[in-house]
């Protein structure tokens, strides 16, 4: 009972001391609601407004109608060039992404004297867009060339020409990125304020000299670390509502699955990242190494977790690496939860990695915590 | 009885040696100052006591109790002021006061009746609602002392309490510490300040982790022997320089505004006089009766 009395005293002191700043709570709550914002509408993956130019030295009826049936859609943009130039040199100077050569004699190739032929040149510095941009070029020209089948001309294109391509997105039919990034941000959002918040806690009364005062009380270590972390997990798991929200009036991202299996998840996760968190904080002697630590951990986690590059697209030791970053799976849980509904049963896997890496590295921390000075 | 009893400590930061066979005994319901330039070893040997640093050499008992099997015991019986003030600067008076009373777990009631009493003595009530970080130096020193003494502690731990505080807040911290004694309460108090020496029951005086001197501040003065002169000039380097190359001199201290000359024997009017013919820079001498400074850097050597 008493013990109860001693971390109810911390909390309330906490939450005191928290209330006493209002740039700490506008940090805690305005600016995930600003992070979600900016975010949600600027990392995408969705390519558009691609910056297209065309090389046409057949100028027939048939290459301007295939140019023309690129201004109908916003994905592309396309750049005027002039007969001096030259295709490696639109791309090198940014003017252009892709570049489409249609030689001469394209339309008469059409006509079955030859196979005809298109040349393709895209940037490839952000391999991600290219490739999307590329399987757009690839759908605009099949589209084209199915038109030209059903076309009055019968001479053009034969039918064994013709390709037949069905492209299908599970879960995301028009390739909306907002479904992948908005949950991958709430992710990245609890991670950082669970793990700045309790990375600084103690660094704090030890900078302030109050923790050595602390230490001297007959309270349990135990009672310390709860105290301590306590507020910030309500106040993250606080956060995490006003994302969810935000991402419901803002961005019309509904929850597929259950609420309480994504808290669920989100309260297991949160041991893995409170436990890194205090255990940063009693190993550094200031606020500022343990902004440092925490960031520079937070930074490796955010980059491994998938929230940009997917993690199967990586090479297979970092994927090894992967499968030790807490957050590539919280990533994996939510996002299954938020698009595809997937319940308790089918995160299983994921419930017992998390579950255990919470046990660890929370046990870990606590246990190697001593009461006493460096 | 002894609420303080060390034997034999040493304690080493890696290869730093911080303490070497430190011997204390500090009994019940007095003052016992440690007395010591900075970095002498004060705060490790006092956070030894406190029960927060693993040592491996000697032995430490608080209360009569072990430090290192014991340490929760003794946490919970004593009031521990830690080196400058450690307050939280965002919460009021009242708010510290509650939450370190809370802490060692005083229940409301008497919390309620060793606030007032702390009031009273520190005058902090006109400024329970303040913010901690808003009071002078001085009022901070006093709220981190009535923190340290919510839970009625029968002995008080106090690392450089007066450090960094205006001389009259010293002069009335040392009064209520004075008072506190009368309530019984022993008190252990570390000062880099050699003048705090004589508020002090007993000191140790401590150099370079070791003791140099114990007992009361009367006795370690008087254990002073030889004759001890001041000298004035108004070009004290060259006054120094001067006596340093007497072969006949080894104890000279430089003071702010003053030479102190140290000797085994009486010295004579005649080798003042001697010595200002050649140094006509030394403008007058007196003997003096040495100050716990001139017992320390005596003791030093």
């Amino acid at each position: 009972m008493t013990s109860l009395k001693v971390l109810a005293s911390f909390v309330l002191k906490e939450f005191r001391q928290l209330a006493r700043s209002p740039e700490m709570l506008a940090v805690l709550f305005l600016l995930p609601a600003i992070q979600l914002l900016v975010m949600g509408f600027a990392v995408t993956n969705e390519v558009k407004n691609v910056d297209i130019s065309f090389f046409d030295y057949d100028k027939s009826h048939l290459s301007k109608s295939l140019i023309e049936s690129f201004s109908s859609t916003d994905r592309f943009r396309i750049v005027p060039v002039s007969e001096a130039e030259h295709p490696e040199e639109l791309l090198f100077k940014w003017k252009s992404k892709v570049v489409v050569v249609i030689p001469a004699g394209f339309e008469r190739d059409c006509h079955g004297f030859a196979k005809p032929v298109l040349q393709v040149i895209s940037d490839g510095i952000d391999g991600n867009s290219a490739a999307l941009a590329n399987a757009y070029v690839q759908g605009c020209i099949l589209r084209f060339s199915q038109v030209m089948l059903q076309s009055r001309d019968p001479g053009l294109m034969k039918k064994d020409q013709g390709l037949d391509l069905i492209v299908r997105m599970s879960f995301n039919n028009d390739l909306k990125s907002n479904l992948n990034i908005i949950p991958g941000i709430i992710a990245v959002l609890v991670t950082v304020s669970s793990m700045v918040l309790s990375a600084i806690s103690l660094a704090k009364e030890k900078e302030l000299g109050t923790l050595e005062q602390l230490l001297v009380s007959p309270m349990h270590k135990y009672q310390l670390v709860a105290g301590k972390l306590l507020p910030y997990l309500i106040i993250t798991l606080l956060q995490m509502q006003v994302a969810v929200l935000l991402a419901g009036i803002i961005f019309r991202i509904s929850l597929a699955g259950s609420y309480p299996v994504l808290m669920l998840f989100s309260l297991i996760y949160l041991f893995t990242t409170l436990g890194l968190g205090i255990f940063i904080s009693t190993r550094v002697n200031s606020q500022q190494q343990a902004m440092f630590f925490s960031w520079f951990m937070m930074v490796v986690m955010i980059l491994l977790s998938g929230f940009f590059v997917p993690v199967q697209n990586m090479p297979k030791v970092i994927r090894g690496i992967c499968f030790f970053n807490p957050l590539t799976h919280y990533m994996t849980v939510i996002r299954e939860i938020v698009v595809k509904g997937s319940n308790l049963a089918q995160l299983r896997k994921e419930l017992l990695i998390l579950l255990s890496g919470g046990f660890i590295v929370f046990g870990f921390s606590l246990l190697s915590f001593r009461k006493r000075v460096k | 009885m002894n609420v303080v009893l060390v034997k034999e400590l040493g304690f080493a930061y890696g290869l730093q040696a911080a303490l070497q066979n430190v011997n204390l005994e500090v009994p019940e319901g007095l003052i016992y100052g440690l007395i010591g330039p900075d970095s002498a070893g004060k705060t490790t040997l006092i956070r030894a006591i406190c029960t927060l640093l693993p040592y491996k050499q000697g032995m430490i008992e608080v209360l009569g109790r072990d430090a290192l099997k014991n340490s929760a015991a003794i946490r919970a019986q004593i009031g521990y002021m830690p080196q400058r003030f450690s307050l939280y600067k965002d919460l009021s008076v009242e708010q510290n006061l509650e939450f370190f009373g809370r802490l060692f777990g005083v229940n409301s009631q008497t919390r309620g009746q060793n606030m007032e009493k702390l009031y009273r003595f520190s005058h902090l009530k006109p400024f329970a609602k303040r913010l901690a970080g808003n009071l002078s130096g001085g009022m901070q020193q006093k709220l981190a002392l009535s923190c340290a003494l919510i839970h009625t502690p029968s002995l008080i731990v106090l690392d450089e309490p007066t450090f960094g505080v205006d001389p009259v807040s010293r002069m009335e911290f040392w009064s209520i510490l004075h008072s506190l004694k009368q309530e019984g309460i022993s008190i252990l108090v570390s000062t880099p300040y050699m003048d705090e020496a004589e508020q002090c029951d007993l000191i140790s005086l401590i150099d370079k982790g070791q003791i140099i001197g114990q007992g009361s501040p009367a006795d370690i003065l008087a254990a002073w022997s030889g004759w001890l002169y001041r000298l004035k000039s108004s070009d004290l380097q060259n006054l120094y320089r001067f006596l340093k190359a007497q072969s006949c001199l080894d104890d000279l201290q430089l003071f702010g505004g003053e030479i102190h000359l140290g000797s085994d024997s009486q010295l004579s009017d005649s080798l003042f006089i001697n010595w200002q013919r050649q140094c006509p820079c030394l403008e007058g001498w007196e003997q003096i009766q040495p100050s716990m400074e001139d017992a320390f850097l005596k003791m030093m050597k």
